[in-house]
């Protein structure tokens, strides 16, 4: 096997023209490909793992308003993020069904810190109830999450994450200090490690991807709409509620503009809190004359990002058009190397007549086209790292994701050696077919 | 040679061929979907807008933070800048060319039962603003105009019996009436249950739709005008035609002019976007410019391995068949017999290999179109990419089947 390996070495040298074409082209397959996979595979990652898997956005359709009849011959369709309004949420919250829940949206809203001559901040504060923190498993650095009792009593209390605690009061230990949100004063509790899901998929209506989409600030929804905080954006709103005011204006009571999610240990418990959630729209008398059917839905994270369709169709697209490039490439590599083995036909000859069984031409050749791929991988390597900076141009903020991790770095030379023994599979086999007596004699 | 002695000596060596025409259906098949991925993302833009694109300025994202804008409010504005130095006309409008903030979606349905998507602008004399090109009927009178109002609707629907004036462009025409002239054709809009009708008093030569995703395959000029003034509105835009000369002062003056007719109610997380069209445009295409790179990338990439591998295989080939070449020459064959001879051969696997290649594009086609938003790849696009594969595979096997018509007679008197 070692002879074979330094026969496929010097193979390698004998015709280095050729050789330069074949790494550069299973470079280049290899590099496209693995540019496409990497950014798929970033984008399609479990965003909290080991804790997805229990959770659940909850939704029950008890918008006021007769359902939306959109026929359009233009591909439009109205956006359901599946949120619920305050209302209901309040109701869930008491029944307290689930392990743990949430109703919670995130808003872009002004945040200042202490003092009147403070600087103003623009970011994302989450409007949540006291169960989000152990939910969604957000750490904490200093002080403490507020309770349920806090929510009921609507107390203006915050945790903010260590980099806001930096910017508004230029010190992380931020616990006890004020906070402006709307015209309400608020006061710190917690700072928290920053807490960055990718996707930031509790609540998609906004940008679902990229470092700057963060939530900040987290504080009690019943608190933050007290200060005139505005939920800004809704699925749908009672067409018996006030008429909005501004274009992003939502009224809590009247529009459904928050998403609900619930922790569940185990299906048998999914199953019957969507049996909980059909009951409760059902319950609903104020919805009768709406001429709507009862809907409840609850959907676990991978099916709601899949159902969103959060990562876009093109960056699929261009992973299935790498793959053919691939194929394309690895192909004419093949070709490249059949047109080589039988070029030294009279040399497998020899070799062959001297005693060198079929196996061991064939695993020399074999060896010959791995080493020639991942020379390839190798080439393909600094290539893979310029190919993101192309599908930047691209972009639409998601690709600052495309970076490449160990695992993808291991799946390169995994697929760079598949790739050699599949192509070249059929030449060494080819070349171990040379029979031994007609090449001596030709020679 | 005939024929039939070609596809014998092929089928003896079966190794060669078969990995040419494996290459050749790959890049059949990925130049084909490319290649109509490519002409999705180029009709955009090459469509004509039918705008005054020069003299152009759109204004837009005007929104405010307290308060919807009131039917006053947007007038005021419109009055304002059509007094602006530099300014021709303006007009307050619902729905922009080339911008994708807010579009107007409308399914017209003719009498003859044809149903069309398209996109609709609403605005007080967007004829003139717009710079359209009237080729029938005329521009809306002035007393046609109703109020539009996003909250108060009502204020804006004719009484149910008497139309709405419309005006549609001459594609559209074409597609809803046929030759018939569509100058007084009634058009329904099926999913408004009270529709009250729309009759067409214009038709505009072009007029491009702001839905840019759908300006492919006939489309982009599914476009109407409606004779509706804005009314209250949560965010209104402007577009504002311009004395080319006067380009600088006059975005000056409108910048001036909105800051001052809105000032103090504007929103702080959206500002007021004041660009030229071709600014506007260039931002509209940035994904989509982007994209053709892209495909460019791939499609060089695929030609030049391809050619490589074709070149290399059928070298290889010519060298050992060296031998041959010289028997046949000293047999009495031309230079351009032998010539001829590998480049019919090319000819023959490429082409098993373009129609493999033509088959697994469409199935390929297929596959994507079942799982992602992709249009049905057309017939047409087959033959297309299958002609330039023909005639790649013929330019890279032209060198070395000249190598091989340089072969000397002398050869078959060597031993190899």
């Amino acid at each position: 096997m070692r002879y074979n390996l330094t026969l496929a070495w010097h193979g390698l040298k004998r015709y280095p023209r050729s050789t330069v074409l074949a790494v550069i082209t299973v470079a280049m397959g290899v590099a496209a490909t693995m540019t496409t996979l990497a950014l798929l595979h970033q984008l399609t990652a479990d965003p909290l793992p080991g804790r997805s898997g229990h959770l659940y956005l909850a939704w029950v359709d008890t918008v006021r308003a007769k359902p939306q009849q959109s026929q359009s011959l233009n591909d439009i369709t109205v956006q359901n993020y599946h949120r619920i309004k305050w209302d209901d949420a309040q109701a869930l919250l008491h029944d307290h069904r689930a392990i743990w829940q949430a109703p919670m949206a995130s808003v872009f809203t002004e945040i200042r810190g202490e003092g009147d001559q403070a600087k103003k901040h623009r970011n994302y504060v989450l409007a949540t109830t006291s169960e989000f923190m152990p939910m969604f498993g957000v750490a904490l650095r200093s002080g403490r999450g507020w309770t349920a009792a806090e929510d009921q009593t609507h107390a203006p209390v915050a945790v903010i994450d260590s980099e806001m605690a930096q910017t508004l009061y230029g010190t992380a230990d931020a616990v006890g200090r004020e906070l402006r949100l709307g015209h309400g004063v608020f006061r710190v509790i917690g700072v928290s490690a920053p807490f960055s899901l990718q996707p930031h998929f509790y609540d998609l209506a906004a940008f679902s991807f990229g470092d700057q989409r963060r939530d900040q600030v987290f504080a009690p929804v019943s608190a933050l709409l007290d200060a005139g905080v505005d939920l800004a954006g809704s699925d749908a709103c009672d067409e018996d509620g006030p008429k909005k005011t501004t274009l992003f204006e939502t009224d809590a009571a009247h529009c459904s503009s928050l998403s609900y999610w619930v922790s569940l240990p185990d299906s048998k418990a999914a199953s019957d809190f969507h049996d909980y959630l059909q009951h409760y729209v059902q319950n609903q008398q104020a919805l009768a004359g709406y001429g709507k059917t009862s809907r409840a839905e609850l959907t676990g994270v991978g099916a709601w990002l899949s159902r969103q369709n959060v990562v876009p169709d093109n960056v699929r697209l261009n992973a299935w058009l790498a793959g053919s490039f691939l194929l394309l490439c690895m192909a004419n590599v093949a070709g490249l190397l059949a047109a080589r083995f039988l070029r030294r036909g009279a040399e497998i000859g020899i070799r062959r007549a001297l005693g060198a069984p079929r196996a061991a031409i064939f695993q020399q050749h074999v060896f010959e086209a791995v080493l020639i791929c991942l020379l390839g991988g190798v080439l393909a390597l600094p290539l893979t790292l310029f190919g993101p900076w192309t599908l930047r141009l691209q972009d639409s903020g998601f690709t600052d994701l495309a970076h490449l991790d160990p695992a993808m770095f291991a799946a390169l030379f995994a697929l760079a050696l598949a790739v050699g023994v599949i192509t070249g599979w059929l030449p060494a086999w080819r070349a171990s077919r040379v029979e031994p007596g007609l090449q001596v004699k030709s020679a | 040679m005939s024929l039939a002695v070609m596809l014998k000596v092929l089928r003896r060596h079966a190794l060669m061929p078969a990995l040419v025409l494996l290459q050749v259906a790959l890049a059949c098949a990925i130049l084909c979907n490319v290649l109509f991925l490519v002409w999705q993302r180029v009709q955009p833009m090459v469509a004509p807008s039918g705008l005054a694109e020069d003299e152009l300025v759109l204004v837009d994202q005007i929104t405010s933070r307290v308060r919807p804008w009131t039917g006053a409010d947007v007038r005021a504005g419109q009055l304002a800048l059509s007094r602006t130095p530099g300014v021709r006309y303006a007009s307050a409008a619902l729905g922009l060319p080339m911008i994708g903030t807010m579009m107007v979606d409308y399914t017209l349905q003719s009498p003859r039962g044809v149903k069309v998507g398209v996109n609709g602008y609403f605005g007080e004399g967007l004829v003139k603003s717009l710079g359209l090109q009237l080729v029938a009927g005329r521009d809306f009178l002035p007393s046609e105009y109703q109020e539009f109002g996003v909250n108060q609707p009502s204020s804006g629907v004719p009484d149910t019996g008497s139309t709405e004036s419309i005006i549609i462009t001459e594609s559209l025409a074409k597609q809803l009436f046929g030759d018939q002239p569509a100058v007084g054709q009634i058009l329904q809009v099926p999913d408004e249950p009270d529709g009250h009708g729309y009759q067409v008093v214009g038709v505009v030569r072009h007029l491009m739709r702001n839905q840019l995703a759908l300006a492919t395959d006939g489309r982009a000029d599914n476009t109407m005008l409606t004779a509706r003034r804005v009314g209250d509105t949560a965010m209104v835009g402007y577009a504002v035609r311009i004395d080319p000369a006067m380009r600088e002062v006059a975005l000056r003056g409108i910048r001036a002019a909105i800051n001052e007719a809105f000032g103090p109610l504007l929103s702080e997380d959206i500002p007021v976007k004041i660009t030229t069209y071709a600014e506007r445009r260039h931002d509209a295409l940035r994904g989509a410019r982007a994209a053709l790179w892209l495909f460019a990338g791939v499609t060089m990439a695929v030609i030049v391995v391809t050619a490589i591998g074709i070149m290399g295989l059928t070298g290889f080939w010519v060298q050992r068949r060296t031998r041959q070449i010289g028997i046949q020459r000293a047999l009495g064959a031309r230079r351009s017999q032998v010539l001829r001879y590998f480049m019919v051969e090319n000819l023959l696997i490429a082409g098993a290999g373009v129609l493999v290649g033509m088959a697994l594009a469409y199935v390929a086609n297929g596959v994507l179109m079942r799982h992602y938003e992709l249009p049905r790849l057309p017939w047409s696009y087959l033959p297309i990419g299958g002609a330039l594969v023909l005639l790649l595979g013929q330019l890279a096997a032209w060198s070395p089947a000249r190598r091989a018509a340089a072969v000397p007679p002398v050869v078959a008197t060597r031993s190899l």
